[in-house]
């Protein structure tokens, strides 16, 4: 009996060597050099793929290895721990960039002159974010984003809705879309992120511009400046399906796709994954009028996408190579061509009709920031706000807001 | 008396079987269906089935290289834990009677009780600091992670065999050393099997110290694959079941084979 | 070589690994825990600056109150299924070798693939059923709903884990001999009395085991948390291990974990000690 285990034991051992051998090689190859370029968003996995394969074959001698990990930023701060940065990073330019930058984990971009190409405005954004004793170009801003509501344009033609301009014209639009038997918005909230465009959309044209840093030098609270954000985000709510908090993002844009609802609170980067359900569909778009005031609704508008040399990298010069290439015309156009995105490179405008709605804020430099760009990374606000909404206690929710971004300092 | 078949037991065994297959059953289908099907009776086996997912999912995951990445941790974690753990746990078995041994049983077994979240923080500096960010440094970390179980139930099981043979043979002028290796250990056999089982199977579904430890996307296991590419599956079900379908296989397939084994295996670790 | 030398150096690999790997970071976790270290960049010493902090931190608490909420709904379910299912596969049954293979099963699956799999099931399925038979609750994704989500993640823990529970009552009701039965039978006692009075003082030893390894191992729940609801709704069902691995990283509060792993071991020891000392005091009743 003995024996005979002893047997099957011995075998299964050597099989699983044996098969091990074959499967461990995944070397570098020739003398060539490998960059890996991680990324943190899922949606673009695919444009990546292809654009790093027509890097690789103008230069034969780089290879890049894509690495786009669920829960990015905490994977990245795990690889800062572990001293092993990636050599390309292809971030947001929130406050994790900010800290990463004052961090000095970035190379330093200014003698490269990579970032002439790019748009002013957003190099300052990003420097911004840094803070003035790093005002360096840590980054090279890249793809710009828009926050604003999609619309399936079948459903608000035949529903004879105007594009609204102001908060009430919006809620009469939801009314009207309610009446009709429609479901007005269709919300995602089961992934806590999914809120935060909402929030974003309603705060961006609410909150004064400075509230962080008064934030930070206690001088404001939510209590106080975000009442009016929160009693809006709850006024929305009751647009919603019957199970807001138990659909997903990916099943949401599913759903939308396919007729779900009249209206889509997400950011530009949420279009191709709508068209990949539905490729059919009409869409269109416009800023989230939060403000009862028209005139003073403004698209909120951020860096999507900041491309980042680490410091310590072996490869700079292969990274900035990289760089180079991403910023040329016709990649950088393809780039926003796939991902329904907007360029910060210069003289590369996205043309897409999806857009005609939010356009001219552009045009007319009618944007304002992401407010939760500047709040302190860590804090986890997507879940106090997910909170906020499933419970709708405004007072206790803004007031544990304010806490948690007290508390986070300390921590 | 007791001989009559309890049918009782035996037809709610059977309904909660029922209860244990269906999510398996769920994964097999959906697996194999078309993602227009999944609009249809989720329940209703595919209509035509199809490889195709199968085929999607090991091109996008490179499924063959996780596939080898999981086997070299798992395979390499037995090596150590058999060898390493058996000879310690000897040592500590036949010298309780000594202070010194009785403190190290009682400091190995004290890390059960340690949860993994306190070394965490500091294991992902060191490890990645002296370069074990890597699928070895991965199997030994799994070494030392199941070293309190290990020791506790070959402890138990050395105690039992008869000291008389060693001594015998020590009298013939056999080394310690060669004691160990020639006698002890081929009779620690039924141990060995029950160990490599319980360190194979949690080294090969683990997920959490791969995911702090790892470094490069290239070396990760299945578990950490699946992870990797929630955001590629996004809503292709049918994707992401075959992934899963194919990452569980490797020990579906091994348990149907052995599974009177592995579950003797456990039941022997059990008993100690 | 002298006998003691060689069983010294048979102690020796297991030992340096344990104590390099173990041990040493256990005590930098500790010797962190005092400082405002980030994971990074630069420290100092801050004293208890960091514990004074966790106890009132709402996000902590939450994940402790969580935490065992769960686990300890998990190791009672867990035990109850366990003993009954290992109680059935024990008497006179058909298929007993399929059944027993069958319940065994899921044990040898991955934690998160298996999560992953539930959580479709909740997302796509139990929602229909919950309409088509207009059962309120169950009309949603359980896992949207604050109340209901950590549920979710406890029919998970349940489904899985007591595959290996029941292997281990089983073992221990293989040690009961027949004839007890055999004796309690003319005595003419019932099945629920022979249970009590018989068979559980016989397996206690299992149960207090199970106790304490079931308990132990829901409260490191990380991965069908990960896969199932990533600690939500809003906080609802963030675990104590989810909390140090994303502030640990995410939010660079290495120090601060750690103040909160050190709190958390702590807790542990303390639970299994009392776990056993209880435990065993009715063993030996």
């Amino acid at each position: 009996m003995v024996k005979k285990q002893a047997g099957v034991f011995t075998g299964a051992v050597g099989l699983s060597v044996l098969l091990a051998g074959c499967g461990g090689g995944t070397g570098t190859g020739d003398d060539g050099a490998t960059i890996e370029l991680f990324s943190n968003k899922s949606e673009s996995i695919g444009t990546y793929e292809r654009l790093i394969e027509q890097f690789e074959s103008e230069h034969p001698e780089i290879s890049v290895n894509l690495e786009a990990p669920p829960e990015a930023e905490t994977v990245l701060r795990t690889r800062l721990t572990r001293g092993d940065m990636p050599d390309i990073m292809s971030i947001g330019g929130n406050a994790t960039y900010g800290e990463l930058a004052r961090e000095g984990v970035f190379y330093d971009l200014s003698e490269s002159g990579l970032t002439d190409e790019v748009q002013d405005s957003y190099v300052d954004m990003l420097s911004q974010l840094a803070g003035p004793e790093h005002d360096a170009p840590y980054g090279l801003p890249y793809a710009t984003n828009a926050n604003h509501v999609i619309y399936n344009k079948e459903k608000v033609e035949e529903l004879g809705i105007e594009i609204p301009q102001d908060w009430g014209d919006f809620i009469n639009a939801l009314e009207t879309a309610e009446d009709a038997g429609e479901t007005p918005i269709y919300f995602t909230l089961q992934e806590a992120w999914t809120g935060m465009a909402i929030w974003n959309a309603v705060a961006g044209n609410i909150v004064d511009e400075d509230f962080a840093e008064r934030k930070n030098a206690g001088e404001a609270t939510f209590v106080e400046e975000y009442d009016e954000v929160a009693d809006k985000m709850l006024e929305l709510l009751e647009y919603g399906h019957s199970d807001n908090f138990g659909v997903g993002y990916g099943d949401g844009n599913t759903a939308f796709a396919n007729g779900g609802s009249v209206f889509y609170i997400q950011g530009n980067w949420a279009i191709p994954e709508i068209l990949e359900s539905n490729p059919d569909i009409e869409l269109g778009t416009f800023t989230l009028p939060s403000n009862d005031d028209a005139e003073e609704n403004e698209l909120v508008s951020g860096v999507d996408v900041v491309l980042t040399v680490s410091e310590t990298t072996e490869h700079s010069e292969e990274a900035l190579t990289f760089l180079e290439f991403m910023i040329e015309q016709e990649v950088a156009e393809q780039y926003i061509d796939e991902q329904s995105a907007f360029s910060a490179v210069e003289g590369v405008y996205q043309e897409d009709e999806v857009f005609d709605g939010i356009r001219e804020y552009f045009e007319d430099d009618r944007l304002t920031s992401f407010p939760d760009h500047y709040y302190p990374a860590g804090m986890g606000v997507e879940n106090l706000v997910q909170d906020f909404l499933i419970n709708q206690n405004k007072q206790e929710s803004l007031e544990e807001i304010d806490s948690e971004w007290d508390f986070n300092r300390n921590r | 008396m007791r001989n009559k078949t309890n049918w009782k037991a035996t037809i709610l065994l059977m309904v909660g079987a029922i209860l244990i297959l269906f999510p398996l059953y769920l994964t097999v289908t959906i697996a194999f269906k078309t993602p227009q099907e999944m609009s249809g009776n989720l329940l209703a086996l595919p209509e035509n089935w199809t490889f195709d997912n199968f085929i999607r999912a090991i091109e996008i995951t490179n499924f063959p290289n996780a596939l080898g990445n999981s086997v070299f941790v798992t395979a390499l974690t037995v090596l150590i834990v058999i060898t390493t753990h058996s000879m310690v746990a000897y040592a500590i078995a036949r010298n309780m009677h000594k202070k010194f041994y009785k403190f190290l049983y009682f400091y190995f077994i004290s890390a059960m009780f340690i949860p993994f979240p306190i070394i965490m923080l500091p294991l992902v500096l060191q490890t990645s600091a002296w370069g074990m960010d890597n699928l070895v440094g991965l199997a030994f970390l799994n070494g030392v992670m199941h070293l309190a179980f290990n020791v506790f139930i070959y402890v138990g099981y050395v105690k039992t065999l008869p000291i008389e043979l060693e001594e015998a043979a020590t009298i013939d002028g056999a080394s310690q050393w060669k004691v160990f290796w020639k006698i002890i250990f081929p009779m620690m056999m039924p141990m060995h099997a029950t160990v490599a089982i319980l360190t194979a199977l949690a080294a090969w579904n683990d997920f959490m110290l791969p995911l702090v430890i790892l470094s490069d996307s290239s070396m990760y296991t299945l578990p950490l694959v699946q992870y990797a590419f929630q955001g590629q599956f996004s809503t292709d079900y049918n994707l992401a079941f075959a992934s899963y379908l194919m990452a569980m296989l490797p020990m579906i397939v091994l348990y149907i084979f052995v599974q009177k084994w592995i579950i003797g295996g456990v039941m022997r670790g059990s008993l100690k | 070589m002298k006998k003691d030398h060689v069983f010294l150096l048979m102690v020796l690999p297991a030992f340096l690994l344990f104590f390099i790997f173990h041990t040493y970071p256990a005590l930098q976790g500790i010797f962190y825990s005092f400082t405002n270290f980030r994971g990074y960049g630069d420290w100092n010493f801050v004293g208890f600056f960091n514990y004074i902090n966790v106890f009132q931190d709402g996000r902590a608490m939450s994940a402790y109150v969580f935490t065992f909420q769960f686990a300890i709904v998990s190791t009672i379910l867990v035990n109850i299924f366990s003993l009954l299912v290992a109680i059935g596969l024990n008497s006179k049954i058909k298929f007993r070798k399929t059944l027993r293979a069958t319940y065994f099963l899921p044990f040898i699956l991955s934690v998160l693939i298996v999560s992953y799999i539930f959580q479709f099931m909740f997302a796509h399925m139990l929602p229909q059923f919950g309409q088509a038979f207009g059962i309120d609750f169950l009309s949603r994704n359980i896992l949207g709903d604050q109340n209901l989500a950590w549920l979710g993640i406890v029919t998970v823990a349940v489904w899985q884990s007591t595959a290996f529970n029941t292997l281990l009552y089983l073992a221990g009701l293989s040690t009961v001999d027949d004839q007890v039965y055999e004796a309690a039978d003319i005595d003419g006692a019932n099945s629920w009395a022979k249970f009590w009075r018989l068979t559980f003082p016989l397996i206690a030893p299992f149960f207090t085991i199970n106790m304490v390894v079931a308990m132990k191992n829901f409260l490191m729940a990380f991965d069908q948390i990960i896969a199932l609801t990533g600690g939500g709704p809003g906080r609802a069902t963030e675990s104590i291990s989810l909390l140090i691995y994303r502030g640990g990283f995410e939010g660079g509060q290495f120090a601060y974990q750690s103040a909160n792993a050190v709190l958390y071991f702590i807790i542990i020891v303390a639970i299994s000690v009392i776990q056993l000392r209880i435990l065993e005091r009715r063993e030996v009743k």
